[in-house]
């Protein structure tokens, strides 16, 4: 799985759970959830679970960053160096 | 505890039909299953229904005063009704009954409307004099008893326990309020005198209002909650006062039984209440299948500690659908939670074993400061001086969310720490009400355009006492949670309103205005110091109590809310109302957005309480726009009982008649 697929999966999955509380917000890859106001707390627990469960990785306490999971961007990037 | 009801019109020539009040009686006979009563005036009319507590065979209503011609429809109780009635008779008054309405008529009589302050307990009154015009109503400090009423364009006043008796007299229609309801999905519920219905109002907690010819000539508040004390109280008066007003909520001529939540609040009042009553108590609790909520070992301990006879209902999310209509139709408001659902039906369980008085615990967290909320607030606060320990604290709140706050990311600590601007009083509640807002995401388009979403939020910003900004953050927290939450939601929805339809009376020791004066005076930290709650509580609970449950840490009351209606026994209604058809019927919510939510419903990702409250929040306003308003609206019964009492003021102008 590439790093492109892996950020049209993450798209797909944040648009079916999360955006459809957002009419008409359209987010770019790069869009910082937080600051869009697309993810709480439990929409974080539960975007954290997907990933761990999707590509088969550990997410440790720590890692639970803005820096590692704020973005599209950033989750893809923290994917693909987790699976290096 | 009763249900009252009346129209008045600006003019005597105009009739209030008799079958009207007999609808009116019907549409709150669930408020008084013993019997009612009505009175026939000339262009006005009364209603009474009666649950019987006091002077069981004496006290029906309405009554009539033999000094001035004055009427008196009254729902509720005053504890302190022995006191006042010995006071009266030292004064020369003599009485026909023994019952605590005769009293109250008394009072009001002699003081007028300054006995209000006399009282002590928790009532809705209408008190007409038909000479002048005049129709006064009154509702209790704290908004225990509902009070609606509707003020026609003619100038004719209907009023009722619940609405449903306005709709009932045939002379005011339902409608939605759209304010109304985003205030619902702001605060929890309609702060009054707001409703969820277009042109029907409730009269606010501690607030009176006078009717005269056609005219509301004045709203005015009779009682307001006083805060900013002094910490000039101590745990000892605390004590004291809980225990007095412990007793006097004792008072009936009825068996009294407790609610026993497991928590701190409700074990107080039980032990204390079987140490006046000095007999054992009946104790009622609610179980869960769901061991998330379930609060049973605790409930168990505490009541094989004080020797209660207990007994438990185990609620499912089956149980809990199965109700909800029902519950919708009593609370008469669309809801964001289904906390109320098993509650409706633990009244039930109380009146299956023939009692009909219950206390609770009830008010405790919002004199005491026992909610997370406080805690929250308090975090803040200390967050100028010690950033990194208040986030430490931060993350130990709210641990029944079902994920650890190392697992909530970055985004649980800027909710908690950067909602709502430092600066704005309703801070201490933007995070309930951001989380709650959650349910407007799924407004139809067209409604979104018609509805100011800030609206609610600024109506309470301009209502905020002068006193509010002298207050300590913890104070106006508390304020707001007593006029947010307390009185709009938890004694109606899940107050009065459940445990009425069962023909069942709440009493809550915690709010004698008494206790409240107290608990305001006390030094903060005996309220909250660090992240201890209610210290002045827990000194005296350690006396009462084993020691783990005085020690206990509080725990939220709340009941499933996605397995009802998304788990393998949800009733099909469920679907129906959510599908694109049924979401038409009220056209509140929009079909697309709402697929969404029941996408994630049936796959089973429904886990956080935004989307939870969404989901009762749209189901629920489904089935109120059904009862009130759409396909299910009751075509309304006339009461078809004989009356106990029938007072015929238009044939026969001076004379009573008791049946």
């Amino acid at each position: 799985m590439n790093e492109s697929e892996v950020r049209d999966q993450l798209h797909a999955f944040i648009e079916d759970n999360f955006l459809y509380l957002h009419p008409g917000v359209q987010l770019a890859h790069g869009d910082d959830f937080l600051a869009r106001g697309i993810l709480d707390s439990l929409g974080f627990v539960e975007l954290v679970e997907e990933v761990q469960r999707r590509y088969d990785i550990a997410v440790d306490d720590i890692e639970i960053t803005e820096a590692n999971f704020g973005s599209i961007d950033a989750i893809t990037g923290f994917v693909v160096r987790k699976r290096a | 505890m009763c249900g009252i009801a009346g129209v008045v019109r600006p003019g005597r020539e105009h009739p209030v039909e008799e079958t009207a009040l007999l609808r009116m009686a019907r549409a709150v006979r669930h408020r008084g299953p013993d019997g009612f009563g009505l009175v026939l005036d000339r262009g006005a009319g009364f209603v009474s229904t009666r649950l019987a507590i006091v002077d069981l065979p004496g006290g029906w209503q309405p009554l009539e005063s033999s000094a001035d011609g004055g009427l008196l429809v009254y729902n509720g109780e005053v504890y302190n009704h022995t006191e006042l009635r010995t006071e009266l008779q030292a004064a020369g008054e003599g009485f026909e009954t023994g019952s605590d309405t005769e009293v109250v008529l008394r009072m009001l009589e002699r003081y007028g409307l300054d006995a209000l302050d006399r009282l002590n307990g928790q009532f809705a009154l209408a008190w007409w004099h038909a000479d002048a015009r005049r129709l006064v109503l009154v509702r209790d400090r704290f908004g225990v008893r509902p009070l609606h009423y509707a003020l026609r364009d003619d100038g004719t006043l209907v009023f009722g326990s619940e609405a449903k008796a306005l709709f009932a007299s045939g002379e005011i229609a339902a409608a939605p309020d759209l304010e109304g309801l985003d205030e619902v999905f702001t605060l929890w519920g309609t702060r009054p005198p707001r409703t969820p219905f277009r042109g029907v109002r409730q009269l606010p907690p501690g607030g009176l209002l006078i009717w005269e010819a056609g005219r509301i000539t004045a709203e005015r508040s009779w009682w307001s909650a006083d805060l900013g004390r002094d910490g000039t109280t101590t745990d000892a008066d605390l004590a004291d006062i809980l225990r007095d007003s412990v007793a006097l909520r004792l008072r009936a001529d009825v068996p009294v039984g407790a609610y026993l939540s497991g928590g701190l609040d409700s074990s107080v009042i039980t032990a204390l209440a079987q140490q006046e009553a000095g007999e054992r108590l009946q104790t009622f609790s609610v179980a869960f299948c769901d061991p998330l909520f379930d609060e049973r070992a605790h409930q168990e301990t505490v009541a094989a500690a004080l020797g209660t006879t207990h007994h438990t209902i185990e609620v499912g999310p089956e149980q809990i659908a199965a109700a909800l209509p029902e519950v919708v139709r009593h609370a008469e408001t669309p809801l964001v939670r289904t906390a109320p659902v098993p509650l409706f039906l633990l009244a039930q369980e109380v009146r299956r074993h023939s009692i009909t008085v219950v206390l609770t615990g009830e008010g405790a967290d919002e004199l005491l400061w026992g909610y997370d909320l406080f805690k929250e607030v308090a975090i803040r606060e200390l967050h100028d001086r010690e950033p990194q320990r208040a986030l430490e604290l931060l993350d130990g709140l709210y641990p029944y969310l079902g994920a650890g706050a190392a697992r909530r990311g970055p985004a649980w600590r800027r909710f908690l720490m950067e909602t709502g601007a430092r600066e704005d009083p309703l801070r201490s509640h933007l995070t309930r009400v951001e989380a709650t807002a959650t349910v407007k995401a799924f407004y139809h388009p067209d409604l979104a355009e018609q509805i100011d979403r800030g609206r609610s939020l600024e109506r309470l910003r301009a209502a905020l006492p002068e006193s509010f900004g002298r207050w300590s953050a913890l104070e106006r927290a508390a304020w707001l949670e007593v006029k947010t939450l307390l009185s709009p939601y938890l004694l109606a929805a899940q107050g009065d309103r459940v445990a009425m339809a069962h023909g069942v009376e709440g009493r809550f020791p915690f709010l004698d205005h008494r206790v409240f004066d107290v608990a305001a005076a006390l030094a903060p930290e005996r309220k909250l110091d660090g992240m201890r709650d209610k210290g002045a509580l827990r000194e005296l609970a350690a006396k009462l109590l084993p020691s783990d449950a005085a020690a206990r840490p509080k725990q939220p009351y709340r009941a499933p809310e996605v397995a009802p209606f998304f788990g393998p026994g949800a009733p099909d209604w469920v679907r129906e109302l959510l599908s694109p058809a049924g979401l038409s019927e009220a056209g509140i919510f929009d079909a697309k957005r709402v697929a969404g939510l029941v996408r994630r419903g049936q796959a089973g990702r429904i886990a956080g309480i935004r989307e939870s409250m969404a989901l009762v929040g749209i189901v629920s306003t489904g089935l109120w726009h059904r009862a009130f308003i759409g396909a299910d609206a009751a075509a309304h019964a006339p009461e078809t009982a004989a009356p106990r009492v029938r007072i015929d003021r238009c044939r026969e102008p001076a004379k009573a008649g008791v049946a």
